[in-house]
């Protein structure tokens, strides 16, 4: 079994979404446009990609959509619907059970994928919209964060919640937790990020969060914050058209990306080897940056308007 | 109508129905062996409808033409579906698209598994997952695929307008000029944005094409290559210039475009005139390179347009034109040329007082009788006179024996002068010219040998006259 999947899945998977209403799938080593799909009547908020990597799921106004990866199906495959406003993140349970999302309606909603008998159906409501949903790896808290500054813990087994305000009348703009579960980072629109150390989160014990530090990240809006698969690094995005690498210890400045071209970054995503850094920005053009030497690498060009959603898959190749 | 109460006509009916409706053709296998009907009218011996006892004997296959009615259907080895069964088949790809995507609404669920969201020990294996060396396949990917191969029209890419949302789009067809004749003849077709310059749409033909068709190379800048109008069978309008790479494309409404490749910029090779180059450009502004290319682009088109008018040589066209003879004064005709005759017909004039032995009889002559044709004075005040020169057999002594042909004579040949201004002379040598050398008509070429040894011919006939 182990076999198949390596050959069948084991291939990088870019994709990039934003104002223009279209996906693109790109081939990240040569920069060329693969395919192009529309996403119909909205622009792409969130992008993510299942665990299968079967379908890629574009978040949008009212919709959330699912294209499939390995077909040239123009039409999304299915079309999620019934939510009132924007949704603004979505993601997957590390099995394809169910698929998180949160909106400009107050809400996170678990959404079961199986669509039988929808044991898993959940939604959780708050009182300003929801900027973004995180799911912590232990695969049964869901970090929100609202537009009024407030991060919601959601436990999904309990259906207990925790709140904390890191800094007053600060929207939380994005969540971020490391693959190993040692840190939390959430970046506000203020520029500041917050980084908490993990304690707990296993067995019947819920997640703690220890107060661990604030950088200001960046001078104006920060978007996007997200970590390193060896976590070791974090990365910030901002309208201030830069996107800065952070180091997890002692979490001092490890590159700044930027580009005479570049506008606001939107979205990032590391390479599985952590060595390189994706961006998407409001230039409609996404790029690939080496995260030692801080030079773009390659460029990803074919959107009309701004790219404000990227999604990434890699691999780690044993020799 | 009045087979219809035959048993036997009923009986091939139905079998030959069975056999020619039947796609998979099993009803075929089984039922041609076995001939139920003549079976049935042996067997009887009544009711055999007229023809039918004239084909014993006769194999199987036969029997199918028993009945009439099927037999054109049987022809045609398609049996046609019912128009409503088209229709529906018509409809089938939207019902298929609407059908592919399943819409799932947002449905409230009270009560949930709390087994479904166990907490998983993420740390034991993320330890698992460790290894020593990482390296990523994007990384893998990325050594193997050196920056060298950088598509120069990467840039463009963007300027594509398939797959756009909400962008005005303009979609052409392109004939890519510089390709082999066979790969042209179908145009590419490109979808650009409407905002796009004409030389962003050059860039993205370019990328499209070695995207498509990656062994073709193209130049590598966008400066090489113009944009023509084109028809939409791919004939190039070389009568207007390309298209000027600074407009935005949504200004032109073709639908038809011809990418054609711009002659290597010798000058600029040559560094003297390079030089020439700085020193007008320094002089004259940032206007002399635009001047150059368009210099070289007319010296390209020169070429291009003497050849598209061979091309077009056999096309119909017709010439207002006089002619001109010792006898009659100026007579205007209209010359009518196409690639399998020259027509000579009468213009109605309107005169009143045009006086009738002017009048030119309406003829035609076949274009294997055209000898030649050509101009013989072009006069000062920009007129031009032109002789068209034709084999007429019906002058010489027509019922003179065969042997004549061998003694075929420059005096079997007639001429017709027209004049009219140098450059239609001009245009009309040239396109019967071209006609001629693509026909290459006999009597063109005995006309040529005639005239080439005339001197010869000449004493050949005197000794004829001898004997």
């Amino acid at each position: 079994m182990a076999s198949d999947s390596q050959s069948g899945n084991e291939q990088v998977i870019l994709a990039t979404g934003g104002y223009d209403h279209t996906v693109k799938l790109w081939q990240a080593h040569t920069g060329v446009c693969q395919r192009t799909t529309q996403h119909t009547d909205s622009q792409v908020n969130s992008l993510d990609i299942t665990p299968d990597k079967q379908l890629i799921a574009a978040a949008g106004f009212q919709h959330i959509r699912m294209y499939d990866l390995t077909s040239n199906n123009p039409n999304p495959v299915i079309n999620y619907e019934g939510v009132s406003k924007n949704i603004t993140g979505v993601g997957f349970q590390e099995d394809g059970k169910w698929m998180y999302t949160g909106g400009e309606d107050c809400s996170a909603r678990i959404w079961d994928l199986r669509s039988r008998n929808l044991q898993c159906q959940r939604i959780f409501q708050v009182s300003a919209p929801v900027n973004c949903v995180c799911l912590h790896p232990n695969q049964a808290e869901l970090i929100v964060g609202d537009q009024s500054g407030v991060i919601h813990l959601w436990d999904l087994k309990t259906d207990h919640n925790e709140q904390l305000i890191p800094e007053a009348e600060a929207s939380i703009q994005d969540i971020a937790i490391d693959p190993e579960g040692h840190f939390m980072a959430a970046v506000n629109n203020k520029g500041h990020c917050y980084i908490w150390s993990l304690s707990g989160g296993i067995g019947e014990e819920p997640t703690k969060l220890n107060p661990k530090h604030k950088i200001e990240a960046h001078k104006r809006y920060a978007l996007k914050c997200t970590f390193s698969p060896d976590s070791t690094l974090f990365v910030t995005t901002s309208a201030d058209q830069t996107a800065r690498i952070w180091k997890t210890i002692g979490f001092s400045l490890v590159q700044e990306l930027k580009h005479d071209e570049q506008r606001w970054v939107w979205d990032a995503a590391f390479s599985a080897d952590s060595q390189y850094v994706l961006t998407a920005s409001s230039d409609g053009v996404a790029r690939l940056w080496n995260v030692v030497t801080g030079k773009v690498e390659k460029e990803y060009k074919g959107h009309q308007k701004a790219i404000t959603a990227l999604a990434f898959r890699d691999f780690i190749v044993r020799d | 109508m009045a087979l219809y109460d035959n048993k036997h006509w009923l009986l091939s009916h139905i079998k030959n129905s069975f056999i020619s409706s039947d796609d998979t053709g099993i009803c075929e296998m089984v039922m041609l062996g076995e001939d139920i009907p003549r079976s049935l009218s042996h067997a009887t011996k009544v009711c055999c409808y007229p023809g039918a006892d004239q084909s014993e004997g006769e194999d199987e296959m036969d029997v199918l033409s028993h009945s009439l009615d099927m037999l054109a259907e049987m022809d045609l080895g398609v049996r046609q579906r019912p128009t409503t069964v088209q229709r529906l088949e018509k409809n089938d790809p939207d019902h298929e698209k609407a059908d592919r995507t399943r819409f799932v609404k947002w449905e409230n669920v009270t009560g949930y598994d709390p087994s479904e969201f166990q907490r998983k020990d993420f740390r034991k294996k993320r330890k698992d997952e460790k290894i020593n060396s990482e390296r990523s396949l994007l990384v893998k990917q990325l050594e193997n695929y050196p920056s060298v191969f950088r598509n120069p029209f990467l840039d463009y890419a963007k300027f594509d307008g398939d797959a756009q949302v909400g962008v005005p789009t303009r979609r052409y067809g392109i004939f890519m000029m510089m390709l082999p004749p066979a790969e042209r003849n179908y145009p590419l077709n490109v979808v650009v944005i409407a905002s796009a310059r004409v030389q962003d749409l050059i860039g993205l033909i370019c990328w499209k094409h070695t995207m498509e068709h990656g062994d073709h190379n193209l130049g590598d800048s966008v400066d090489q290559y113009g944009l023509y109008i084109a028809e939409d069978d791919g004939e190039v309008d070389w009568d207007f210039p390309c298209l000027d790479p600074r407009e935005v494309i949504s200004k032109f409404g073709f639908s038809y475009l011809a990418l054609v490749e711009r002659k290597e910029k010798v000058p600029s090779e040559d560094s003297a005139t390079r030089e020439r180059n700085e020193r007008l450009m320094e002089a004259g502004g940032v206007s002399e390179p635009r001047r150059m290319k368009a210099v070289l682009k007319d010296e390209d088109m020169q070429r291009m347009k003497g050849h598209m008018t061979a091309m077009e040589a056999p096309l119909y066209q017709s010439y207002r034109v006089c002619t001109v003879s010792k006898v009659r004064s100026r007579t205007e005709i209209q010359l009518g040329i196409s690639g399998e005759k020259i027509e000579i017909d009468p213009v109605v004039q309107q005169r009143v007082g045009a006086k009738f032995w002017n009048r030119q009889k309406a003829v035609s002559y076949d274009i294997d009788n055209i000898a030649a044709c050509e101009i013989i004075d072009n006069k000062t005040n920009n007129r031009g006179t032109l002789r068209l020169t034709y084999y007429s057999p019906s002058l010489t002594n027509a019922d003179q024996d065969s042997s004549l042909h061998n003694h075929a004579s420059i005096s079997h040949y007639k001429h017709y002068d027209f004049e009219t201004d140098l450059s239609t002379a001009e245009e009309i040598v040239q396109k019967i010219n071209n006609i001629l050398d693509l026909t290459t008509p006999i009597k063109r070429q005995e006309y040529l040998d005639l005239r080439e040894s005339k001197p010869h011919k000449k004493r050949m006939f005197r000794l004829g006259q001898k004997q």
